[in-house]
């Protein structure tokens, strides 16, 4: 029952590759050495990172606690030097972010999607279970394993609902990224709950569809304006017939602007919909087959964006490879520094004239 | 029709005894590993959830305080507490989870406006024992460790456990190799140190001398990056409420805590610098300097005067925080000037 002991202190590991990068964290896939066993494992700049150490100790123990196959664990953390360094199993696929990318950039088939999103959905029932709200439920964040596995990953903007021993109504903070954030996030004016999770969840179907997110081409503000102001997207262009009415009906009950009517996880899983899901092995041959390695595809990704950044040209739909990065989290005036400089360029290439500066100041205020 | 077959449902109260009398079977049975044992363990764990979830409600329904106050009735009338404390490491994982957070929740319980679980702690004392040492054992820390905060909200509790011998273990606690546990640690300790204003000032007016000797060596001086800082935080967070103003007074009267300090002004880390400003502030805002005192801030004047004049918050952290952070901003140069200009006007005696 006692769970296998992973190694405490940096000596133990050999840091090979860098697989991901935040802005106060960085990913690498690393060698555990006395158990022979790559594992990944985030490095938190505690330093860069000037958010509550607070947070950051309560997402430690929330992951080294979690204990779910469709969820990220943490087999242990430690302090070295300025930095935390938190060992997780190595997801050898990827996100599912990277393999659209890699391979297939106009969407999975429905069979896949259907598979991704139970098992997904699975992970959200367990989050949802022990008073989390995952917060940012996208493809990015949703992983695969050498064998298949898929795993809901990246709790670092996750929030308790039961925190310290009282259920709290709802959350009041500005974070995930525009394109799956729901309406009531946004708005920041009832505080939301679980149920924002699922709305999300309801954009990472279409985003495992189409290859994107939808309104993914346009800057974050104009984002937060049609998802507020617009009815909700859903599968009804041209290139949706091809998929079933039940893909269709499935993603309508989840992006429904009020929160009170979507359903929970636990009852979505009944969906009809979820009945052609099929195994691990499946995803397995279907999306990793005759994938490069994720260090190579993670080197392709940054050169085609650092590219694209430098001719200041973003085609259509490609907005999110840069996006996805990071959380968009405004109560971090660190990152939020960093973003500035791309959302300006985004703006330049869309032609697009908004004063962010002022407009994100003012949402700050009503955060604090 | 369908409700025609159903069993009646528990009420809380019943699901409260049957979840005691499988704690009793646990803690008598544990070392028979028949099938019998697996299959009341999985109805203990069963049961534990349901309990979680009277108390927290589920996504789809809010908790219903009747139920609530019934299932707390019931759950302190016997040693219910005791035995799930006992019994959490022969727990499963989810188990302990939801155990933890059925313990938590029942502290903040009221039953005709009176918290019960205080009265229950207030004499069942010893429970505090079995959740502090609770830091050693890696599997069991963490769940331990919330109870454990969670009960110290009471007062009484909270006292219990300052004036305890636990309190020296807390150092070492804090400086544990596996970071989610040091951390679950410190906001135990910091807690303990915060919380309830005229308790806390009493403990450390009464162990001031073990408790800063300890506090300087083994935390401001730890070799641990994040010891180091949170221990400074602390620190700051003590000495500057108004309840422990003599300690304040007491502790910034010390030429050795001044030293330690001033070395901690030093830090290579811009983070553990700016929180040992704000206890350095109250060295030099004292009006009653000791003649050492005196003398090592007017020995290292110009040093500290230049020291300061490069000392800022990064430009780069304000852009976001309009609000808070100006402020802020403004507060911290309002004080960098004070100190400066109380440190200015001291005479070089050497």
């Amino acid at each position: 029952m006692e769970k296998k002991k992973y190694p405490i202190g940096a000596e133990s590991y050999k840091l090979y590759e860098e697989i991901g990068q935040g802005v106060s964290a960085s990913v690498y896939r690393a060698l555990c050495v006395p158990f022979n066993e790559v594992v990944a494992i985030k490095i938190i700049d505690f330093e860069r990172d000037n958010c509550d150490l607070s947070n950051i100790c309560r997402e430690a123990q929330t992951l080294i606690l979690v204990d779910n196959p469709n969820v990220l664990n943490a087999h242990c953390s430690f302090v070295s030097d300025h930095n935390l360094w938190v060992v997780m199993p190595f997801m050898s696929g990827g996100s599912c972010l990277h393999i659209l990318k890699a391979a297939n950039p106009d969407g999975f088939g429905e069979v896949v999607i259907a598979t991704i999103l139970r098992e997904v959905l699975k992970g959200l029932e367990y989050v949802h279970h022990h008073g989390h709200i995952h917060r940012d439920v996208k493809a990015g964040n949703i992983l695969i394993d050498a064998r298949g596995a898929v795993k809901l990953g990246d709790f670092g903007v996750s929030a308790c609902l039961f925190d310290s021993g009282n259920r709290q109504r709802n959350r009041n903070t500005f974070v995930g990224t525009p394109c799956w954030m729901a309406p009531e996030v946004m708005e920041q004016l009832h505080g939301y709950d679980f149920k924002a999770d699922i709305w999300s969840f309801g954009i990472t179907a279409l985003e495992l569809a189409h290859g994107h997110a939808p309104f993914s081409k346009y800057p974050p503000m104009k984002v937060l304006l049609m998802t507020l102001q617009n009815a909700p997207p859903g599968l009804d262009y041209e290139r949706d017939k091809k998929f079933s009415k039940s893909f269709k009906q499935m993603v309508a009950t989840c992006l429904v602007k009020d929160p009170s009517k979507r359903p929970s996880a636990h009852k979505l899983l009944k969906h009809s919909f979820f009945k052609q899901a099929r195994s691990n092995e499946y995803i397995a041959r279907a999306l990793l087959e005759g994938l490069p390695t994720l260090g190579d595809r993670i080197k392709a990704l940054k050169k085609k964006e650092e590219d694209m950044l430098a001719q200041k040209k973003m085609p259509d739909g490609k907005m999110e490879e840069i996006s996805q990065v990071e959380a968009w989290d405004v109560t971090d005036g660190a990152k939020s520094k960093g973003r500035k400089k791309k959302k300006k360029k985004f703006a330049e290439s869309e032609g697009v004239e908004v004063d962010k500066e002022e407009e994100i100041g003012c949402w700050d205020n009503s955060v604090l | 029709m369908k409700g025609l077959f159903k069993s009646k449902p528990r009420t809380p109260a019943e699901t409260v005894r049957l979840t005691r009398e499988l704690l009793i079977y646990a803690d008598i049975n544990s070392n028979s590993r028949e099938a019998k044992r697996e299959e009341k363990m999985s109805e203990l764990s069963k049961l534990i959830r349901e309990l979680k979830s009277i108390l927290y409600g589920s996504s789809e329904a809010e908790p219903v305080s009747e139920a609530c106050s019934q299932l707390t009735q019931e759950f302190f009338r016997e040693n219910t507490l005791r035995l799930l404390i006992i019994c959490l490491p022969k727990l499963n994982l989810e188990a302990r989870k939801d155990a933890t957070q059925v313990v938590a929740n029942l502290q903040r319980q009221q039953v005709h406006s009176k918290l019960i679980a205080s009265d229950y702690l207030e004499a069942n004392k010893d429970l505090m024992d079995i959740l502090v040492s609770g830091y050693e054992n890696t599997d069991l820390a963490l769940h331990y460790g919330a109870m454990l905060r969670e009960c110290i909200r009471h007062q009484c509790i909270a006292r219990y456990v300052l004036e305890s011998d636990h309190m020296k273990k807390f150092f070492d606690y804090i400086q544990l190799p596996n970071f989610d546990i040091a951390s679950d640690a410190s906001a135990t300790f910091k807690e303990l140190l915060t919380r309830h204003k005229s308790t806390v000032a009493e403990f450390l007016s009464k162990n001031y001398e073990w408790f800063f000797a300890e506090y300087n060596s083994k935390l401001l001086q730890s070799q641990n990056y994040i010891t180091k800082r949170q221990a400074v935080k602390l620190l700051g967070d003590m000495l500057l409420d108004r309840a422990n103003s003599a300690v304040m007074m007491r502790y910034v009267s010390s030429k050795d805590n001044l030293v330690i300090l001033m070395t901690l002004l030093k830090d290579r880390s811009k983070n553990i610098q700016m929180e040992a400003f704000h206890v350095f502030k109250l060295f030099a805002a004292n009006q009653n300097k000791p003649a050492d005192v005196v003398c090592i801030l007017a020995a290292n004047k110009e040093k500290l005067i230049r020291f300061f004049r490069d000392f800022t918050v990064e430009k780069g952290r304000k852009t976001f925080f309009f609000g808070s952070f100006s402020v802020k901003d403004e507060q911290f140069e309002a004080d960098k000037a004070q100190v400066v200009k109380e440190i200015t006007v001291l005479e070089d005696r050497t």
